[in-house]
C-alpha cells in the first residue's frame, strides 16, 4: 500500500493525462461538479456524487458501429486509452455488470474495447454522498473489491492507494506516491472501510422488496399507481449505471452511404417492444415500469451480478432526478409496504 | 485485424435471386450467398431467424423459412409492415440486402424425432414453422405421425397455398385447414376458429409433441386446449415473436423476464415461459 499527499494529486494526475484521456471530477463555474476531459484548472478533489455515471465511458450515447460506404458496411472500433479518475465504488460496479453481461455468450466487441483500453481509478466513499445512497444494501459499496487499477482511501490529508491491478501497482510504484509501512497500516485500513460502511444507512425495503416479487410477487395496484405517476422521461435510464439497452439507427449522410450507430434506449418507452404489425407485449406504463424495476430486482442474472445483490448498485440517482419521486427508493417502498 | 471476425454484428451480403408473391403484402424472398455459395455453411436450424438489414432503414427480425436440408436457397416470407420490410418490398430480383444470423434457438429438432408431431399454425405463424415442416417432409422416415393445422382469418389469406394444396397427394401427413370466416362461401374446408379443428382429428397426446407458431392470441387458445387434452407442458413448444433489435442478447428489446427471446428462444416450450405473465 501507499501513500499519497491530497495536493500532490492534480499534477499526478496531469501527468497521466500525458498518457490517457483522463476523466475527472471538474467544478464548474455553475457549482456542478462532471466528469469530464481533465483540466488542471477546474480539476477537484471536493465532489458529491456526480449526476451521471460513468458509463458512457462503455456504451456512449450515441455510437457509430459501421461507416457505410455504397452500401458496403465497415466496422468501426473505436480505441482511445483512457482513464476515469475518481469513480465511487457502486459506478465501478455498474460498470462490472455492464461488462458481465455484454461479454456472456457472445462478447460484444465495442463494449469489450473500451473496457481493454480503460484503466479505472476509484475514489472510494467515506461517507454518503447524499441521502439516497444506498450502496451497503446492495453491496456494491463504499468501496470496491475488485474491477479496479487503483482504489483511494481519504486518510486527512492523504490518501491511501491500493492497487488492484499490474497497471495500477506500476502506476503508484513512483513519486509522489510513498510507503505506507507503518506498523498497523491494515488496521488502520480496515477502521476507515469499517467507519464508511457504517456511516450508510440500510434500507431493508430493497430485500424485503426483493423477496415480495420473488415469492407471490407484488399487488397489481403498485404498478398501476407507479405507471400512472410515470411520466416516461426516460431520466432514471439514463442517469442509471446498469441501464444498457440500445437502438440501432442509421444516419443516412448520402445515398447508401452514412453510418450505423445503436444510441441509448429504454424498456420505459412504449416503442421499444411495439412491433412492425403495432402489436405491443408491454402496451400499458405500468407494464413497463414493472419491466425495468422486475429486471434488476428479480431477473438480473446472478453470473452478471459480480457479488452484488441485484441489478440495482444503488447510486441513487434514479431517486435523485426522478421529476415525479418513483425512483428506486420509492419503489421498494411501495413494493415492500403494501400502499397501493 | 482479428477484430472483424469476433464481431457478433458484422453483416453478410446477400442477393434476393427471385420474389414470389404470396397474398396481398406478404411476399416469400428467395436469398443468394456471392460466388454461388451454398447456405450450408450458414448452418440455420428449423425455428432460428436473421437479422435483414437495408441501410437507412435499419435492421428487422425475419424468421427463416426454408429448412437447412434445402441449402441452395434462404427463404424469408414477409410480411409488408414497417418501415424495413417496405423498403424489401421495393427491391426485386437482383437487388442486394444485407443479413446477420442465423441467431437464436430453434424447433428442437432431435428431440422431435421419432415422435408424432402436430404443428398448428396461424396466419404468418406458418412462415417460421414452415421450415419445420419441410424439415420433417424432407426426412420424413426420421419421424412418426404428422399432423398440421393451419388456420388463417379468410381464404384469401392462405399462404403457401401450392404447397399446402399438394399434400393432398400425399399420405404421410394429415392435414386440417381452418379460415375464421368464409363470407363467399368458397371454403371446401372447416369454417372457424383453428382450435375447432381438434374436434375433427383424434390425437395421442402422451406420445406427440405440439409446435405451435401464430399470434399470441391463438397461443392462449390453443395452448389450454392441449392441456386439457393431457399433453405434457414440456411437450408444447412456441416460437414466441418480439421485437429483436440485435439478436444476440445485448440490447434488451426482446427481453420477457430473465430471458432474451432471440438467445432463449425464440422457440420455448411451455414450462420455460408459463411462469411468466407477459411471455403469452
Amino acid at each position: 500500500m501507499k501513500l499519497i499527499a491530497k495536493k500532490d494529486v492534480a499534477a499526478v494526475v496531469g501527468t497521466w493525462s500525458k498518457t490517457y484521456s483522463v476523466l475527472s471530477p471538474c467544478m464548474h463555474a455553475s457549482g456542478d461538479c462532471v466528469f469530464d476531459s481533465f483540466d488542471a484548472e477546474t480539476f477537484t478533489l471536493e465532489y458529491r456524487k456526480p449526476p451521471m455515471p460513468p458509463k458512457s465511458s462503455f456504451l456512449p450515447q450515441n455510437e457509430t458501429m459501421f461507416s457505410v460506404e455504397n452500401g458496403t458496411f465497415t466496422p468501426v472500433i473505436h480505441h482511445e486509452k483512457t482513464l476515469l479518475f475518481g469513480i465511487r465504488a457502486c459506478d465501478l460496479m455498474g460498470i462490472l455488470q455492464a461488462r458481465s453481461f455484454y461479454s456472456r455468450d457472445m462478447d460484444d466487441v465495442y463494449h469489450r474495447s473500451h473496457a481493454e483500453d480503460t484503466l479505472i481509478v476509484v475514489h472510494a466513499c467515506s461517507w454518503p454522498q447524499n441521502e439516497t445512497c444506498f450502496c451497503t444494501t446492495v453491496h456494491s459499496g463504499p468501496y470496491a473489491h475488485e474491477g479496479f487499477d487503483i482504489q483511494l482511501f481519504d486518510m486527512g490529508t492523504d490518501f491511501l492507494a491500493e492497487a488492484g491491478s499490474d497497471a495500477g501497482r506500476a502506476m503508484i510504484a513512483t513519486e509522489p506516491f510513498r510507503d505506507f509501512d507503518v506498523e498497523d497500516a491494515a488496521e488502520r485500513l480496515s477502521r476507515v472501510k469499517h467507519m464508511a460502511h457504517n456511516s450508510i444507512p440500510i434500507v431493508s425495503e430493497v430485500a424485503e422488496a426483493m423477496d415480495i416479487l420473488k415469492g407471490t410477487g407484488t399487488n397489481e395496484g403498485v404498478w398501476e399507481h407507479l405507471g400512472r405517476k410515470c411520466i416516461t422521461c426516460g431520466g432514471c435510464v439514463y442517469v442509471c449505471p446498469t441501464c444498457t439497452c440500445f437502438n440501432v439507427v442509421d444516419r443516412v449522410t448520402a445515398d447508401a452511404s452514412g453510418e450505423r450507430m445503436r444510441t441509448w434506449d429504454t424498456c420505459l418507452y412504449a416503442g421499444f417492444t411495439r412491433e412492425a404489425s403495432g402489436h405491443n407485449p408491454r402496451s400499458s406504463q405500468a407494464s413497463r415500469l414493472r419491466r425495468r424495476h422486475e429486471h434488476k430486482l428479480l431477473h438480473y442474472s446472478q453470473t452478471d451480478n459480480r457479488g452484488a445483490l441485484c441489478g440495482c448498485v444503488g447510486c441513487g440517482r434514479c431517486s435523485d432526478y426522478c421529476p415525479v419521486h418513483i425512483g428506486t427508493l420509492e419503489v421498494v417502498k411501495a413494493i415492500a409496504e403494501h400502499i397501493y | 485485424m482479428g477484430e472483424h471476425a469476433q464481431n457478433i454484428y458484422t453483416l453478410r451480403p446477400v442477393t434476393i435471386s427471385r420474389t414470389l408473391p404470396q397474398i396481398a403484402d406478404h411476399r416469400l424472398f428467395q436469398l443468394r450467398l456471392d460466388n454461388g455459395c451454398s447456405w450450408d455453411e450458414f448452418g440455420h436450424q428449423p425455428g432460428q431467424f436473421i437479422e435483414a438489414s437495408i441501410f437507412g432503414k435499419g435492421e428487422a427480425p425475419i424468421s427463416i423459412s426454408s429448412p437447412p436440408t434445402r441449402c441452395d436457397t434462404l427463404e424469408i416470407c414477409v410480411r409488408r409492415a414497417g418501415k424495413l420490410t417496405n423498403a424489401l418490398f421495393e427491391m426485386g430480383k437482383g437487388s442486394r440486402l444485407h443479413i446477420r444470423g442465423p441467431y437464436g434457438r430453434g424447433f428442437p429438432v432431435d428431440k422431435l424425432k421419432g415422435h408424432k408431431l402436430l404443428l398448428v399454425a396461424g396466419g404468418l405463424g406458418l412462415a417460421p414453422l414452415r421450415s419445420l415442416l419441410l424439415y420433417v417432409l424432407d426426412r420424413r422416415k426420421e419421424f412418426d405421425e404428422l399432423i398440421l393445422m393451419y388456420g388463417t382469418n379468410n381464404p384469401d389469406n392462405v399462404l403457401f397455398k401450392y404447397e399446402l394444396l399438394s399434400f393432398f397427394d400425399r399420405d404421410d401427413i394429415k392435414y386440417l385447414y381452418s379460415v375464421d370466416r368464409d363470407d363467399a362461401g368458397i371454403w371446401k374446408q372447416y369454417v372457424g376458429v383453428v382450435t375447432g379443428l381438434f374436434d375433427r382429428t383424434s390425437l395421442s397426446p402422451a406420445d406427440t409433441y405440439a409446435v405451435l407458431c401464430g399470434p399470441p392470441v391463438m397461443y392462449r387458445f390453443v395452448v389450454d386446449r392441449l392441456l386439457k387434452l393431457g399433453f405434457a407442458k414440456d411437450h408444447i413448444y412456441m416460437s414466441l415473436e418480439r421485437m429483436m433489435k440485435c439478436g444476440v442478447g445485448k440490447c434488451g428489446h426482446c427481453a420477457i423476464g430473465d430471458k432474451y427471446c432471440c438467445t432463449d428462444g425464440p422457440v420455448f416450450n411451455l414450462t420455460e415461459v408459463e411462469h411468466i405473465k407477459e411471455a403469452i
